[in-house]
C-alpha cells in the first residue's frame, strides 16, 4: 500500500512536467505572446508620447533586444522552460557596462572593468579590496555595429520550484502577492460552499433513500437534478435578477463582496453584511456541487440497506436511527469519500463565472483578465497551481478512501 | 447482452405461452414506463425536429411573395442553410427593388413590403411565416428599436413575444434559432467525443502495459491544461465558427468517455467468457467488438443524455464569457451577458428568457437521461424494515 503510493506521487513527476511544458509551448508559441505584446505596448507609446517623429521602425533595436533577454527569447524554448522552473541559472540582473566606468548595480555597489592585460578584471568601483560577490562579466558582439560591448550580470535559480511565479505584466507586482490578495474572498466561499454542499447532500441522500418512491423523493429529485443540469453561474444569475434587481423583490445587494463602507463598520454590521452579501453567491456555488453528491449518497444506502448485516440489525432489535446512523451509514459513507481530497481545491475554487456574475473581486475574475489580457505569469501560475490541486487531489481521494474502507488495496 | 442473442433466438411464441422480450425489448418498456423521462423525450425530439423548420416559422424573410405574376420564396432558402452553418442571412437574397420597394438595393423588407402590397391593392401578397421577425435582424431594419420590453409592439403593431436585445433583435426569434444552434451543438460534441473516446479507452483497457500507462500519462497531461485559456488562443488567431468550438470541445471531452470505457474493458477481460473467447481462439478484433463491447456499453450509454448537458452548458457559458460563437450568431450565453451588463436598467428579460430556455431544455434532458439510466438498471432496492 505504502508502495503504491509512493509510485503514485512519482508518477505526478512527470505529469507535472508534462503539462507546464505543454502549457508553456503553446504559450510561447501562440501569436500575440509576452514579447509582441510589450513591443506593441512600446510603440503605442513611442507613437503617442514621443512628439510623433518616433515612428514605427524607430524602436530601437537596443530596446528589442533588452525585451527579448528580459523575457528570455535569446534562448532556445527548453532553456526558457528550465529557467523558468528554475532548475537552470537564470541572469537575475544585467547591466551594459563600459571599461573604465563605474555603473551602479544595485544599493551602494557600483562596479567597475578595469584592464588587466588583454582581459579584464571586474572590481568594486569604490573599494576594490570589496568582494563583489556573484557578479560576472562577459563580451559581446553589437550586430549592428559589429563593435564589441560588455556587461555585467548576476545569475541565480529562480523559478517556479524556488517559489518565484514572476511578476504581473499588468500589475507590475509579484504573482504570488496579488493571488495571496485575492485568495481570501475566494476561501471563504470555498469553504462554506464545500461544508454546505456536503452537510446538505448527506442528509437529504439519508431522507431520499428512507423515502424512496414517495412523493418527496420525487420533488427532491427534481430540484436535484435542476441544479445538476444547469450551470451554477446561470442560477446565479436568475437569483440577482429576481432577488436583486427593482424590477423584482430586491432583497440581496446587486454584487460585490462587501458594502462600500464596510471599514467603518462594527463587528456586527460587518457579520451581518458579510452574510447579507454571501447568501445569493454561496447559493450558486453549492448548487452546482450538491446534486452529485446527493443521488450518490441515496444510491449507495440504499445500496447498504439491502444488504443481509442490516436485515440482521432491525431482525435482533435494533432502533431504525441506530441502524441507519451507526450500522448503514458507515458503509454507505465510503462513495461520498471518493472524491474527498479535492478538499485543497476549495482554497483555488474562485469560478470565473459565478464571480463575473456576482461582480466579486477574487481569483477566479484574476485569472480570467490575465488569461483576457495575457498576463503570462499569473496564468502560469494558475497553470501550475491547478495542475498540483488535481494531482495531489486524487491521491488524497485514494488515501481517504484506503483509510475508510479497509477492504480497499491499492496494488 | 450476449444475452440478447440467446433471447432474440428463441421463438417469441415459446410453450410457456408468455411474451418473451429480448433484453432492448424489456429496456424500452421499463423506459416508457418512466412517464416523466419518456414525455421529456417526446417533448424534446420533437421540438428538434420542429427547430430544423424554424426559417418557415419564425423568420423575417416571406415565405411566399406575389409580385407581377411571379411567386417567389424567400424564406424557404434559408431551410438549407440553417442547419449546415446554424445561422441565417448567408444565403443570397432578393433585392427589395426586384419586389417593388423603390430605392431599396439591399436585402427586401418584408414586413414593409407586405403592408405596401396592401395599401396598394393591385393584387400583389406578401405571406410571411406565423412569427414574422428573424434573428439578426437589427436595428437598421425600420421599426426595431434595442430594449423593447416583452409583448412591446413595434411602430406598425407587430408584437415582440419576449422583447428585443441591446440592437433590436428579437429575443424570441434568437432564444428559437438558439436552441437550434445549442442542441446540435452538443449533440455533436458528444458523438463525436464517444467516437474518440470509446475506441481508445477500450483498446487502453484491453491491452493495458506500456500503451495504457503512456496514453494515461498523456490523457493526464491533457487533462491538465486551462481548457478556457487554449479557446481563448484559438479564438485569437481564427474566428471562432460553430466546428471550430465543436473541435476545440471535443478535444477536452473525450477524455472522460475513454476513461470510462477503459475502467469497463479492464473489468471485462478478466472475466471468464473472455478467457474462454481467448482459449478457443477468437481473433482479438472479434473479442473486442463482438465480446466485451456490447457488454461495456451500458454505463457510457446512460452517460449520454449528461454529456449532453454538459456541452450545452459549455457553449452557454464560453458565449456568455464573449468566446464563443462569432457574432451575430443567435446565442443563449450572449443574451444573458447583455442582461447582465445592464443589470440595474431592469432589461430583465434579456437574462431570464435565454436562462429559461436553458433551464427547460437541460430540464428535459436531465429528466431523459434519468429513466434511461433507470432502464438499464437490472437492481431493484428492496428492504426490510
Amino acid at each position: 500500500m505504502v508502495e503504491y503510493f509512493i509510485r503514485r506521487i512519482l508518477l505526478t513527476i512527470p505529469t507535472f512536467l508534462g503539462s507546464t511544458f505543454v502549457v508553456f509551448l503553446v504559450v510561447q508559441l501562440a501569436p500575440g505572446g509576452p514579447l509582441e505584446q510589450q513591443i506593441q505596448a512600446l510603440k503605442r507609446g513611442a507613437e503617442t508620447g514621443g512628439a510623433g517623429l518616433v515612428g514605427e521602425q524607430a524602436l530601437p533595436k537596443d530596446a528589442i533586444e533588452e525585451l527579448k533577454r528580459f523575457y528570455g527569447f535569446d534562448k532556445p524554448i527548453w532553456q526558457r522552460y528550465l529557467i523558468w522552473l528554475g532548475v537552470m541559472k537564470r541572469e537575475a540582473k544585467s547591466y551594459r557596462i563600459e571599461p573604465g566606468k563605474p555603473r551602479l548595480v544595485g544599493e551602494n555597489q557600483r562596479l567597475v572593468l578595469v584592464p588587466d592585460g588583454k582581459s579584464f578584471v571586474l572590481r568594486d568601483a569604490d573599494d576594490p579590496s570589496k568582494p563583489i560577490g556573484e557578479w560576472k562579466w562577459r563580451a559581446e558582439r553589437d550586430e549592428e555595429t559589429g563593435a564589441t560591448r560588455y556587461r555585467v550580470y548576476l545569475e541565480a535559480y529562480s523559478g517556479i520550484l524556488t517559489g518565484d511565479f514572476g511578476r504581473s505584466y499588468r500589475f507590475r507586482k509579484p504573482v504570488m502577492e496579488l493571488i495571496a490578495e485575492r485568495l481570501p474572498v475566494s476561501v471563504q466561499f470555498g469553504i462554506i460552499s464545500f461544508v454546505l454542499s456536503y452537510a446538505i447532500s448527506i442528509y437529504l441522500g439519508v431522507q431520499k433513500a428512507l423515502r424512496h418512491n414517495t412523493p418527496f423523493d420525487f420533488a427532491t429529485s427534481s430540484a436535484v437534478f435542476i441544479t445538476y443540469s444547469i450551470p451554477g453561474w446561470a442560477i446565479g444569475a436568475v437569483l440577482l435578477v429576481l432577488l436583486a434587481t427593482d424590477r423584482f423583490l430586491p432583497i440581496f445587494p446587486l454584487g460585490g463582496f462587501e458594502d462600500p463602507l464596510y471599514a467603518e463598520m462594527n463587528l456586527l454590521e460587518k457579520i451581518w453584511d458579510r452574510a447579507y452579501h454571501f447568501v445569493l453567491p454561496t447559493l450558486a456555488y453549492t448548487a452546482g456541487s450538491f446534486a452529485v453528491l446527493t443521488m450518490l449518497m441515496k444510491n449507495s444506502l440504499l445500496d447498504t440497506l439491502s444488504s443481509d448485516y442490516i436485515r440482521t440489525a432491525f431482525a435482533k432489535g435494533l432502533r431504525e436511527q441506530r441502524v441507519i446512523w451507526l450500522h448503514a451509514m458507515r458503509n454507505s459513507i465510503i462513495p461520498i469519500t471518493a472524491n474527498i481530497g479535492y478538499v485543497i481545491g476549495v482554497f483555488f475554487a474562485g469560478s470565473y463565472l459565478i464571480e463575473r456574475v456576482f461582480d466579486i473581486q477574487g481569483i477566479g475574475q484574476l485569472s480570467f483578465e490575465a488569461l483576457v489580457a495575457r498576463d503570462y505569469p499569473i496564468v502560469f501560475a494558475f497553470t501550475v497551481i491547478s495542475v498540483v490541486v488535481t494531482l495531489i487531489g486524487s491521491i488524497l481521494s485514494d488515501l481517504a478512501l484506503a483509510i475508510v474502507d479497509p477492504r480497499i488495496r491499492f496494488k | 447482452m450476449a444475452e440478447t442473442e440467446t433471447l432474440a433466438a428463441t421463438p417469441s411464441n415459446s410453450a410457456s405461452g408468455e411474451e418473451i422480450l429480448s433484453i432492448q425489448q424489456r429496456r424500452w418498456r421499463k423506459f416508457r414506463s418512466f412517464k416523466r423521462g419518456y414525455y421529456s423525450m417526446l417533448i424534446l425530439v420533437g421540438a428538434y425536429l420542429v427547430s430544423f423548420f424554424l426559417p418557415l416559422l419564425v423568420n423575417n424573410r416571406a415565405l411566399v411573395v406575389h409580385y407581377n405574376g411571379q411567386t417567389y420564396f424567400p424564406a424557404f432558402r434559408d431551410l438549407l442553410d440553417l442547419p449546415i452553418v446554424g445561422q441565417l442571412g448567408g444565403t443570397p437574397f432578393i433585392s427589395g427593388e426586384e419586389l417593388g420597394q423603390v430605392g431599396n438595393k439591399s436585402e427586401c423588407n418584408y414586413r414593409a413590403l407586405k403592408r405596401q402590397y396592401e395599401a396598394e391593392g393591385k393584387g400583389n401578397y406578401v405571406i410571411m411565416p406565423p412569427y414574422p421577425f428573424g434573428p439578426i435582424e437589427d436595428i437598421s431594419v425600420e421599426g426595431n428599436e434595442p430594449f423593447m420590453p416583452p409583448l412591446s409592439r413595434d411602430m406598425f403593431g407587430d408584437m415582440h413575444l419576449f422583447g428585443t436585445d441591446d440592437r433590436g433583435r428579437d429575443v424570441l426569434a434568437r432564444m428559437a434559432y438558439g436552441f437550434q444552434i445549442s442542441f446540435s451543438f452538443a449533440l455533436l460534441v458528444a458523438s463525436l467525443s464517444y467516437l474518440i473516446g470509446v475506441p481508445l479507452g477500450a483498446l487502453m483497457g484491453y491491452f493495458g502495459r506500456w500503451f495504457d500507462l503512456l496514453m494515461q500519462r498523456f490523457m493526464e497531461i491533457w487533462g491538465s491544461l486551462p481548457f478556457l485559456f487554449l479557446i481563448i488562443i484559438v479564438v485569437s488567431i481564427v474566428r471562432p465558427s460553430f466546428f471550430v468550438l465543436v473541435l476545440l470541445l471535443v478535444i477536452f471531452s473525450w477524455l472522460g468517455i475513454a476513461q470510462q470505457m477503459r475502467a469497463q474493458f479492464y473489468r471485462e477481460k478478466t472475466r471468464d467468457y473472455t478467457a474462454a473467447a481467448i482459449s478457443i481462439g477468437v481473433p482479438t478484433r472479434k473479442i473486442l467488438l463482438k465480446h466485451i463491447l456490447p457488454n461495456s456499453l451500458v454505463p457510457i450509454i446512460t452517460f449520454f443524455p449528461f454529456a449532453i448537458v454538459g456541452d450545452i452548458g459549455a457553449l452557454v457559458s464560453l458565449d456568455f464569457l464573449g468566446f464563443g460563437l462569432a457574432p451575430p450568431t443567435p446565442s443563449w450565453g450572449e443574451m444573458v451577458s447583455i442582461g447582465m451588463e445592464n443589470l440595474t436598467s431592469g432589461y430583465w428579460w434579456l437574462v431570464l428568457v435565454p436562462l429559461g430556455a436553458l433551464f427547460v431544455t437541460l430540464m428535459l434532458v436531465v429528466f431523459i437521461g434519468e429513466a434511461i439510466r433507470e432502464a438499464f438498471d437490472p437492481k431493484t432496492f428492496s428492504r426490510l424494515r
